[in-house]
């Protein structure tokens, strides 16, 4: 055997085990994500002063009233349907009247906004008394969401290692560049060591400055960020720079953000003037816009070029999410209706249909969290409205697109669809296993970074990893469904929902869009696509995930390894 | 929060339908994952050059088709071979879709979807692909064909094997024609296999049909009697024959190919039920296929056009076009009480390579006719058979049972002749048909070049 087949069977052999090993860095980050946290036990509980009945109190955050899907349900026809909220921060637990009929009590005194309420306080809600006692004292289990791991199972992989394991795929993926068909040089393992510096200077502050126990989600961002980098090397250096300081801002964004919402009730003051800087952002857009392929959604300030439509997304989800005793509030829900219209009337006007419909979708997964009853009119009436935004954007742009939809096979030289075919023969011609990082073709195909990146994964890296990020994207929005049984508030439970919503809407027309399978273009597959505001907006909207585990916050209490161990108790 | 929690359960319900619109691309991809690699703009498959390190293609005899040798594609050593299989084998460039190395380009030059296209030269596994054809059979048909623009295949009618399968116009692969302005009307349709993607006027083979058709719709036909003048007046149209025949039975009227008595036949079975029987036989049907390499569509439809129109289409003229592949499987069905078997032509004693990217086929085979019409059909085309070979016809001097046709293309064009037909013989069960436009008659014309193609695969 000469030198030359020894070398082609070991890049053989190490593109045949990246897929494999990229299954497994997937698994461990939802593996370690699936650890069992405290021990499911009521936090508090109430005690009826009329029958004595027991009402364990499981959330931080609680409606009281007589509807059936109160969390503390009272049959009482003085108690209005939707009476108080019960809520726990950082000094204690608090009662919050939500416009009852008449009234809420504590300890005889009138609730007016958030009152202290202390353990053995009675709270009178119509002919009710309800008397704060212990947790401890309730004696039934409560089971937890199917997603965690029992507390028996076989710990998972430490942080640290995780990283380790992230940092070898970057570094085989970086070596594989190096002797790429075409150009065979050293700068992706520069660009690669660049990477694996800011990961793990990240990983240290998290871990060490900001006393973060869990790294799993970072984990998981950093990996599909970093492949995105290295798939651009060999396209343009220049470009794969600039997605990597963009990774760095978005986790300088991940970590403010994560910090800013430690309070949820902070974001409740900052809410308004979150919107007029969203707003003021689209507005800037609209009178500076510059028209890239159809869509004036980009501003250029000082030579750099942003798209202020990404950033307007974590806004959306900071609109969209509120604490309880807010979240039933007509005001706080008209006040999210007007500025939905605003954003998908914006982007309808800019011509970015892609994100539109994005932001349309995102609203009515958001309303329908958030709307009950009544609500449900005025949701379906602003959605009707929306919706009229959203076709008539489709009109001129993508009518186009449309007509060739189902049928791209015809149309392999028009724009109807040249970009679709060329996903779908350079997907095939990679196979399972890829033709190598830098080695495919779709690169020189418009947008290929962008848009078709999930095409060009396919190509380079093989279906199997492409179709494996498809399903962490899945496996993501499975645990932020999960993490809310235990989410702080329900700002959490929603902005975490919502914004692996997002993440899924995002994704489904971005590799569905290239593969025919629905008929439009134009948006990016969360952290993977080339493009500076896509890469932070996806931080950023992680960091609504990261912020509803429990972990978040509650890890800063450090106690010692043994002691844990006694106590059963694991991190 | 218990209510928001149950109404985050809509996230479940996006997530689940992004999930079930992934798994639907990844099924996809595996089902046709080969179409979308064999693409013209495919950089991976840069056409000419890559056929350089392609697999061999060798017939069923082993004989070497076409080979690859340091970069460069060589193939058959004598020249008649190579243009009688230039359509089969097809050449560097795509102009011919049909041909394997159209066609299996990427199997040929190692695809295959577990590695993709990217696998380095020395690590290329073998990627023949192994014919059913024999080239003797082939060349001896092509030799036949002369320079008469045509086809002929031949294909064995339990199995579905094609062992024969030759167009003309062709041109040697080896020195490709540059075909200008000036040279076009010689190389007028050479790109096209004729076998599977042409389609010519029946003429009086269609009385096959027409047979099939009367025996199904017409309870006593058997019982009547038909006189032929050497012409009837058809809605004021004359339809005629060479001679007069007299009076003759409905068998005797197929023998003698009599365009009187089949015209009042049609006429007598009507047009809603000629194109039942007609689709029946896979006119009108765009779903065959050779392997993957898809047949042409036949023709036939007279309804609303009048008595007139009804008359010719039943003696294979009028809008009537008719596929040799087609015509060739509808004897494959006479021969085998009713079922057609679905032709194929990539041998399954390919390797592993080619079993991943081709499905080797078997097609399913197309059940065309009940076996008492069969076995009646059968009869008439063995009756057709011995006025054949009272008249010196011989087939490899085996038992067989066919039609010829000779079907008017007006134009002042000289006639295209038609052979279709089996021989009956469990050890040589093969199913024929040849074309050959401005042959003439074609019991002339036709039955020499399906004789060739025969003897050289009994020899």
């Amino acid at each position: 055997m000469n030198l030359q087949s020894v070398l082609d069977v070991s890049v053989i052999a190490l593109r045949a085990l990246l897929p494999i090993y990229a299954i497994i860095i997937i698994y461990q980050c939802f593996a370690s994500a699936r650890r069992h946290r405290r021990p499911e036990k009521p936090l508090v509980m109430f005690e009826l002063l009329q029958t004595g009945q027991q009402i364990p109190v499981l959330f931080w955050e609680n409606s009281i009233g007589r509807s059936k899907g109160s969390d503390i349900r009272v049959s009482d026809i003085s108690v209005s349907r939707d009476h108080c909220v019960f809520l726990r921060r950082k000094e204690g637990w608090f009662v919050s009247d939500i416009g009852s009929k008449f009234g809420t009590f504590v300890n005889g005194e009138p609730a007016r906004g958030r009152t202290q309420v202390n353990i053995n306080d009675v709270i009178d809600i119509g002919h009710t008394s309800l008397v704060l006692r212990r947790g401890e004292e309730y004696q039934e289990r409560i089971r937890p969401s199917w997603f965690f791991s029992k507390a028996s199972d076989k710990g998972s992989l430490k942080p640290y290692k995780l990283m380790i394991l992230i940092t070898f795929f970057h570094l085989f993926m970086a070596v594989e560049a190096c002797f790429s068909n075409e150009v065979q040089n050293f700068i992706p393992l520069y660009v690669f060591g660049a990477m694996a510096l800011i990961m793990w200077t990240f990983f240290c502050i998290s871990s060490y400055a900001l006393n973060r126990v869990n790294f799993e989600l970072e984990a998981l961002a950093c990996f599909m960020s970093g492949m995105g980098v290295l798939l651009l090397v060999r396209q343009e250096v220049r470009s794969s720079i600039v997605q990597l300081v963009a990774m760095s801002i978005g986790m300088i964004v991940f970590a403010v953000i994560v910090k800013f919402i430690e309070d949820p009730d902070r974001v409740t003051k900052w809410r308004l003037w979150i919107m007029i800087g969203a707003v003021g952002l689209l507005a800037i857009n609209l009178v500076f816009g510059r028209v890239t392929n159809g869509a004036a959604n980009w501003i250029s300030i000082g030579g750099i070029s942003v798209q202020p439509s990404e950033f307007v997304k974590i806004a959306f989800i900071f609109v969209g999410a509120s604490a309880l005793d807010q979240l039933q509030t007509k005001r706080n829900f008209i006040e999210f209706i007007i500025f939905s219209a605003v954003c998908v009337g914006a982007l309808a006007l800019m011509g970015d249909f892609g994100t539109a419909l994005i932001f349309f979708m995102t609203f009515l997964l958001i309303a329908f969290m958030r709307s009950g009853d009544f609500k449900t009119v005025i949701l379906a009436l602003a959605a009707a409205v929306l919706a009229v935004f959203v076709v008539l954007s489709v009109k001129p742009y993508v009518a186009d697109r449309f007509s060739a939809w189902g049928h791209v096979w015809e149309h392999t030289q028009d724009s109807g669809g040249y970009q679709q075919v060329r996903v779908m023969t350079y997907m095939a011609s990679g196979g399972l296993i890829g033709v190598g990082t830098g080695n495919g073709y779709l690169k020189y195909i418009f947008a290929s970074e962008s848009d078709l990146v999930f095409g060009l994964i396919a190509e380079e890296l093989g279906l199997i990893i492409a179709f494996s990020l498809a399903f962490a994207i899945i496996a993501l929005a499975f645990y932020s469904r999960a993490i809310t049984t235990r989410s702080r508030s329900s700002f959490y439970a929603i902005s975490a929902c919502c914004a692996a919503g997002l993440m899924v809407i995002q994704s489904a027309l971005n590799i569905f869009g290239i593969t025919d399978i629905l008929p439009l273009t134009g948006v990016t597959l969360p952290f993977l696509s080339a493009g500076g505001s896509s890469m932070i907006s996806c931080w950023g909207l992680l960091a609504f995930i990261k912020a509803a585990d429990e972990r978040t916050y509650a890890a800063k209490r450090r106690i010692p390894k043994n002691a844990l161990r006694e106590r059963g108790v694991d991190r | 929060m218990k209510r928001i929690m149950t109404r985050s359960l809509i996230l479940w319900f996006v997530t689940f339908a992004f999930l079930a619109g992934t798994i639907y691309l990844g099924v996809i991809t595996v089902i046709h994952h080969n179409k979308w690699v064999q693409q013209p703009f495919n950089g991976h498959m840069a056409s000419a050059a890559d056929l350089g390190n392609a697999g061999k293609i060798t017939d069923r005899n082993k004989t070497v088709l076409a080979h690859s040798e340091d970069g460069k594609r060589y193939y058959a050593d004598d020249s008649a071979t190579r243009e009688a299989l230039l359509h089969v084998v097809g050449d560097e460039s795509l102009n011919i879709s049909t041909g394997i190395q159209s066609r299996y380009r990427t199997s040929l030059s190692g695809y295959n979807f577990v590695v993709g296209a990217g696998l380095p030269e020395s690590l290329r596994p073998n990627s023949d692909i192994s014919l059913t054809v024999d080239a003797n059979s082939c060349r001896a048909a092509y030799e036949a064909l002369g320079s008469h623009k045509g086809a002929c295949v031949v294909y064995n009618y339990k199995t579905g094997e094609v062992l024969c399968d030759v167009s003309t116009p062709s041109y040697d692969p080896a020195d490709p024609p540059t075909i200008t302005e000036d040279n076009e009307s010689e190389y007028d349709g050479v790109y096209l296999d004729n076998v599977v993607s042409s389609t010519f006027t029946p003429g009086s083979t269609f009385k096959i049909i027409t047979a099939a058709a009367a025996i199904e719709n017409i309870p006593d036909i058997y019982s009547q009697s038909f006189t032929c003048n050497g012409s009837i007046d058809m809605d004021g149209n004359p339809i005629t024959c060479e001679s007069a025949h007299g009076n003759q039975s409905f068998s005797q009227a197929f023998a003698n190919s009599c365009n009187c008595a089949f015209a009042q036949i049609a006429v007598q079975v009507g047009e809603e039920k000629m194109k039942a029987t007609a689709e029946k036989l896979g006119f009108n049907n765009d779903s065959y296929m050779m392997s993957e390499i898809p047949v042409a569509t036949s023709h036939y439809d007279a309804t609303g056009a009048g008595n007139n129109a009804l008359a010719w289409s039943g003696i294979g003229q009028y809008t009537d076009l008719a596929n040799p592949m087609l015509m060739a499987m509808i004897a494959s069905s006479v021969a085998n009480g009713g079922t057609a078997a679905s032709p194929y032509i990539v041998n399954d004693d390919g390797n592993l390579i080619n079993k991943l990217n081709i499905t080797i086929n078997k097609n399913k085979d197309v059940n065309m006719l009940s076996s008492d019409t069969a076995s009646k059909v059968k009869e008439l085309m063995r009756g057709s058979a011995d006025g054949y070979s009272a008249r010196g016809v011989s087939i490899a001097g085996l038992p067989f049972c066919a039609k010829t046709g000779t079907a008017e293309v007006g134009h002042d064009k000289e006639a295209t002749a038609w052979f279709v037909g089996f021989i009956d013989d469990p050890n040589h069960p093969y199913a024929f048909a040849a074309v050959v436009t401005e042959g003439g008659y074609g019991i002339q014309a036709a039955t020499p070049v399906v004789n060739a193609a025969v003897s050289a695969l009994v020899s």
